[in-house]
């Protein structure tokens, strides 16, 4: 079979290895059918006619799909764009992604199906039958909707509140909003947008997240900036015009920020009584770091809140998480959640800070306080 | 074969009896005194080429090291290699460091490449002119301190280094060596005899009088003409024995070389055992190069130190 | 090449995965093939199965079952070697040190590590970092590269025109011999005793047996560090000013020089602030004690305005210095805006030929229709001519490889060699002749023969034919006494 690879973007990669270190499974493993560049390779050998074995589609699969590969790759090769399109065409044809994972991710984008899901999952955590080692956050009985406050004098934003965050985490949201009104912006959650699919489209199922991206588009049309507070969102709605090929969906791209990246350059009138009292490690999320590529304002936004910001020593390194890799690959995204928690622990900080519930999740589910960057500066804005 | 002085060497050494090279003779009972009747020959004399943009010069193995090091100080320049009355092909085959080895470099690093005579008496070229080659195995590094039993060195093109601007001896008392070796960028050499303390600092002025400055701190230096007369005898030890009493002990008088591990010392050094694997592989090198054992017979390089 | 084998692949397998374990000894079609190139454009390797062990004695287990089977092996580290060194011919066994990547010991009283072979370079540093040290061979794939592979290639980096090459920073190695003997070489001491076996094994390019633990010599961060960037209107001016910088007596820490084209394609990539008109930039850095490291800068500004530079700059603070220099070490990434693909040279000459031979080496592109930019480590002579392709042209490979041929026959023509830190693998291998003599090459052989008498470490590297010893290769058993 052919993974339909633009040639040119398969040739770009020259082999040198200088992603290896940056792939977080080569670096559990030291073996190149989990690094990218011997990923690249056998994309190339598959084109080249040979078989999809099992151990080609292990090779695709323990992909986590970080992209920390492209930030570190001198030759600019599109490792992300290759490996969708490689699950695209696996999973058309069955290869990959089993019909339960496709069902549990049509959930996404039935805001119905995925609340009756989790009232059920509260109620389990509830009588205590959910394993704690899966890392899913306890899940809120019964939460308020969120409310508009559009007609700012500062000016009006969107907050994109997603799916699964939106259910699960819809207290990152509520200071997300709280600080933004801090700001002197109007916020107005968007909350028939639905799901953005960036899930779908690492699973490989293009057209359900092109349909997806479309839908989002055409609900949050206008002018009004779109505010992403969870990095794999953001990423992947940013990314919305190599998704469609459309100049709508690439100007719609122009509009998503990520919240930090959004007021580091519009600061409004934030001001606090005072820091808070901790050493704060700020984690990168994949998604964040090496896709939107603004992480650094992150810290700019928490710098002159806290009394200390760490860095870790991992380079962004992956924690393991990724969108639904944890759920699936489970083993491989432990040792590499081992490796982030090493670095934490060498930072000693008081709490983590990350801009993404699912690294979130997983790092909470290893025993690490983390925090969604928001919520710390609502805390200190709140005083 | 285009160079006759080579030829000329080639043909002395020959491809039957037992022979060996005799330098200065200055340590000429490493490793075990020759075998009656092992016919001794000269390396050929001469400097041949001294490019200092380059930092290399090429000699010829039978020139003392003294008369090499007096041409090239004319440009400014000298080489890792001892000058204790030797020849540079002996410098060489017995590879010993310089006193100042920690700011001259080991001579092991000093040999770029190597024309040795073979065991069949062929001219045997190894290494490379250049500053830095990895191209092939590394013979250079095989020739330094193999006494002459692997081939008879006798033409080198060896590493050389600027002179310093400003070189002194410093001596004091009661001071501890360690502490003064960790604390210093500059020295060429911190040396100990039981109770003085002896640092030679090289590099620029300025470089000097600052280090000179940060020794006040630690005690009492005053400036002296050179180091400290040295014992007969060589020891081995890595950095940390010598500041061990169990170690050190059985040297006799010594001044050792703080930071590098060398002991002069008035008493010879016990011997160390070997393990089996290793006089393995030294007998196949050995063999690999000199079949017949016809090189420097009697001298066997695990032999201990005199 | 031919091997013959006694077992069937099959048992060979099962017998490998009980000496290690059924998840670290790989032999699938696909694992194979990954494993079966490096980061060279050499192709044609082919692996058999693929190890991962975790400690020594795992190595002597294969290396032995690698006997009994009549298989060769070949030892791998991150595979960003350029000469095709870790490719492997017929199908031997493939040991990964990957998993084999601790720091086991930083001796500061010894100023030395104990590291396994798998240790990435750039990890080690950021280790020795705080504690003041760092490892000063510093390639430019030093974030990806190995110790191991370091030590087997005799590796080099723009510090060692200063700190010297790997070799210099090797105290001592623990090595699992083709035979599974473990013999360790070179010591801590002073001056260890025996000849140099240890220097004899650095650079021997995974044909003398599997480095399974190394102590490197830790080297003290400096005190001071200045970096200056030199404009030039042409290459010759600065290959001249190299050259005049070291006559006077400098040995700067690192002198490197890029071309306009590469320099406009660094820029590009990290915004460094290098001038993108100059015909060639100087990227120099002095270190050492504050005193000392004023004067050098100031010296070799001077002399860098004798011979035509048209600016010169020192890097202002540490964030400055860091920005020029990761667009010197991405260099080779940033071609990829020029060209898909290229072939990175490696050959040195005299510093005082650097000129004369770069302007062949435009020639020659010239000649051949090939773009060739030049980044390269000029204090020592190491050029680095990269000749860039499109590897979809038809007939290209044969095109570039004549042109690297008659580079390097350029450079041995004025006095240069082969190879001045990617080692001679497979890619310069039926170069040696040019560079060595038959005696030469026959006591090269008799070195590698005293390590591996029956060639089972990685064959058919570095030394050509007569020399390599394929024949022997193909026995299966031991003749007696080989070992001694
Ligand atoms: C972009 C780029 C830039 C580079 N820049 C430089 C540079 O500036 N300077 C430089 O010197 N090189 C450079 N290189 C070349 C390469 O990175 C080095 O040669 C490096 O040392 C190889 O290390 P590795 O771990 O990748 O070894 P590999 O490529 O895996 O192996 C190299 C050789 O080492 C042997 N080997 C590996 N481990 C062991 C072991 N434990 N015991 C025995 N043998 C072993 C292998 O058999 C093989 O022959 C560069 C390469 C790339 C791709
Ligand atoms: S993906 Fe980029 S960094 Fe990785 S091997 Fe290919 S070219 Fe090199
Ligand atoms: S996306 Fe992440 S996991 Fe996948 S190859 Fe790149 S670095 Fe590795």
């Amino acid at each position: 079979m052919t993974l339909n690879l633009d040639p040119d973007e398969l040739a770009s990669c020259v082999q040198c290895g200088l992603c290896l270190p940056h792939c977080p499974t080569f670096r559990v493993s030291g073996d190149e059918s989990m690094s990218p560049r011997g990923r690249i390779a056998l994309m190339r050998s598959v084109e080249d006619g040979a078989p999809i074995t099992e151990e080609v589609k292990r090779s695709f699969e323990t992909c986590v799909q970080c992209r920390g590969c492209e930030t570190a790759c001198p030759s600019g090769v599109k490792f992300g764009h290759l490996m969708e399109k490689t699950r695209e065409a696996l999973a058309k044809a069955h290869e990959i992604t089993p019909s339960w994972q496709r069902f549990a991710l049509g959930a996404l984008d039935h805001p119905g199906l995925l609340s009756a899901g989790s009232k059920a999952l509260a109620v389990a955590q509830r009588v205590k039958i959910v394993p704690k080692r899966l890392g899913v956050p306890r899940i809120p009985l019964r939460s308020p909707a969120m409310e508009s406050s559009a007609g700012s004098v500062a000016g009006d934003v969107y907050l994109f509140t997603g799916c699964v965050m939106d259910v699960w985490q819809r207290d990152v949201h509520r200071d997300v909003q709280y600080v933004l009104e801090r700001a002197g912006f109007g916020v107005i959650p968007t909350t028939n947008a639905s799901c953005c699919g960036a899930l779908h489209t690492h699973a490989g199922l293009g057209d359900r997240s092109r349909k997806m991206a479309r839908h989002v588009i055409e609900t949050l049309d206008g002018a009004i900036p779109i505010l992403v507070d969870s990095a794999g969102c953001g990423a992947a709605m940013k990314e919305y015009g190599s998704l469609l090929g459309t100049d709508e969906a690439k100007a719609f791209g122009s509009r998503v920020f990520d919240v930090a990246e959004w007021l580091v350059a519009n600061p409004g009138t934030l001001e606090a009584p005072g820091v808070l009292d901790l050493r704060v490690a700020v984690q990168d999320p994949c998604h964040l770091r090496h896709v939107q590529r603004v992480h650094l304002a992150t810290r700019d936004l928490l710098r002159p809140f806290v009394r200390e910001l760490v860095e870790l020593d991992d380079e962004g390194l992956c924690c393991g998480a990724g969108g639904s890799y944890s759920a699936l690959e489970p083993e491989l995204a432990g040792q590499i959640r081992d490796r982030k928690v090493a670095a934490i622990d060498r930072a000693n900080p008081d709490v983590v800070a990350s801009a993404n519930p699912g690294c979130s999740m997983h790092l909470q589910a290893a025993g690490v306080k983390s925090v969604h960057p928001l919520s710390l500066l609502a805390q200190a804005l709140r005083g | 074969m285009s160079d006759p002085t080579l030829a000329a060497f080639c043909d002395l050494v020959g491809s039957h009896d037992p022979v060996a090279v005799a330098g200065g003779k200055t340590r000429f009972g490493l490793g075990g005194s020759l075998r009656e009747g092992t016919r001794l020959v000269s390396a050929p004399e001469g400097i041949l080429r001294h490019l200092p943009e380059e930092m290399t010069v090429q000699v010829r193995a039978g020139t003392s090291v003294r008369d090499l090091h007096e041409a090239l100080a004319e440009k400014g320049q000298r080489t890792a290699l001892p000058e204790r009355g030797g020849s540079v092909g002996g410098a060489l085959a017995v590879g010993e460091n310089d006193l100042h080895v920690l700011g001259r470099g080991r001579v092991r690093e000093s040999l770029l490449q190597v024309r040795y005579v073979s065991a069949d008496g062929r001219l045997v070229s190894g290494g490379g002119p250049t500053v830095k080659n990895v191209t092939g195995f590394d013979i250079p590094r095989l020739m330094v301190g193999s006494l002459g039993t692997l081939g008879l060195i006798a033409e080198v093109m060896v590493r050389t280094n600027p002179i310093p601007p400003r070189s002194i001896w410093l001596t004091a008392r009661d001071v501890d060596p360690f502490a003064v070796r960790d604390s210093l960028v500059a020295a060429s050499a911190v040396l100990f005899d039981g109770r003085g303390t002896y640092v030679q600092l090289e590099g620029q002025v300025g470089d000097v009088v600052a280090e000179q400055a940060l020794l006040a701190t630690l005690g009492r230096f005053e400036e002296v003409a050179g180091p400290p007369p040295l014992p007969l005898h060589r020891w081995s030890l890595t950095p940390a024995q010598l500041s061990d009493e169990v170690c050190m002990a059985g040297a006799g008088d010594f001044v050792a070389s703080i930071g590098v591990g060398t002991v002069f010392a008035s008493l010879p050094q016990p011997r160390a055992t070997v393990s089996p694997a290793l006089i393995a592989l030294t007998e196949r090198v050995k063999t690999a190069f000199d079949p017949t054992g016809r090189l420097s017979p009697g001298r066997d390089v695990l032999q201990g130190r005199p | 090449m031919k091997i013959r084998r006694t077992t069937h692949p099959d048992a060979l397998v099962s017998i490998l995965k009980q000496a290690l374990s059924p998840d670290r000894v790989r032999n699938d079609a696909a694992e194979r093939s990954l494993f079966s190139n490096d980061a060279s454009i050499f192709k044609g390797g082919a692996s058999g199965p693929v190890c991962f062990p975790v400690s020594t004695a795992e190595v002597q287990a294969i290396t032995r079952i690698a006997l009994d089977h009549g298989r060769a092996i070949v030892p791998r580290g991150a595979g960003t070697g350029l000469s095709g060194g870790a490719i492997p011919l017929g199908e031997p066994i493939v040991v990964s040190t990957m998993k084999m990547n601790k720091i086991l010991e930083v001796d500061l009283v010894h100023r030395i590590a104990w590291v396994e072979p798998g240790v990435v370079n750039l990890d080690l540093t950021k280790t020795l970092m705080p504690l003041g040290f760092h490892f000063a061979p510093d390639p430019s794939s030093q974030q990806s590269c190995t110790i191991g592979g370091n030590v087997a290639n005799n590796s080099g980096g723009p510090h060692c025109l200063a700190y010297g090459v790997t070799s210099q920073h090797v105290v001592a190695l623990d090595v699992v011999l083709p035979n599974g003997e473990l013999v360790h070489l070179g010591g801590l001491d002073a001056e260890p005793e025996g000849y140099d076996l240890r220097g004899a094994y650095v650079g021997g390019e995974g044909t003398l047996g599997i480095a399974t633990r190394i102590a490197v010599r830790l080297t003290p961060n400096p005190q001071a560090v200045q970096t200056l960037l030199l404009a030039f209107n042409s290459v010759e001016d600065a290959a001249n000013t190299v050259s005049a910088v070291i006559a006077s007596g400098i040995v700067p820490a690192a002198m490197e020089v890029m071309d306009q084209l590469i320099t406009q394609a660094v820029e590009n990539y990290v915004n460094a602030g290098y001038p993108t008109d100059a015909a060639a930039v100087l990227l120099a850095e002095v270190d050492g004690l504050s005193s000392g490291v004023a004067i050098n800068a100031e010296r070799i500004a001077a002399i860098g305005r004798e011979h035509g530079a048209v600016s010169v700059r020192v890097a202002s603070n540490d964030e400055e210095r860091a920005r020029l220099w990761k667009g010197r070490k991405t260099a080779f990434g940033a071609v990829a805006q020029i060209a898909p693909a290229y072939y990175l040279h490696d050959t040195v000459v005299p510093r005082s030929q650097l000129a004369g031979v770069l302007r062949r080496v435009y020639e020659i592109g010239a000649e051949y229709h090939l773009t060739i930019v030049n980044v390269f480590h000029a204090g020592d002579g190491n050029l680095h001519p990269l000749i860039l392709f499109d590897p979809r042209e038809n007939g290209v490979l044969e095109r570039v490889h004549a042109a690297a041929s008659d580079i390097v026959e350029v450079s041995l023509s004025v006095g240069g060699v082969l190879s001045g830190e990617h080692g001679i693998g497979i890619e310069k291998r039926d170069h040696m002749e040019l560079m060595f003599s038959f005696d030469d090459l026959d006591h090269q052989r008799r070195l590698r023969s005293a390590f591996d008498p029956l060639c089972r470490s990685n064959p058919g590297k570095v030394l050509p034919s007569p020399h390599s010893c394929a024949d022997i290769q193909s026995l299966s058993r031991i003749p007696e006494g080989v070992w001694g």
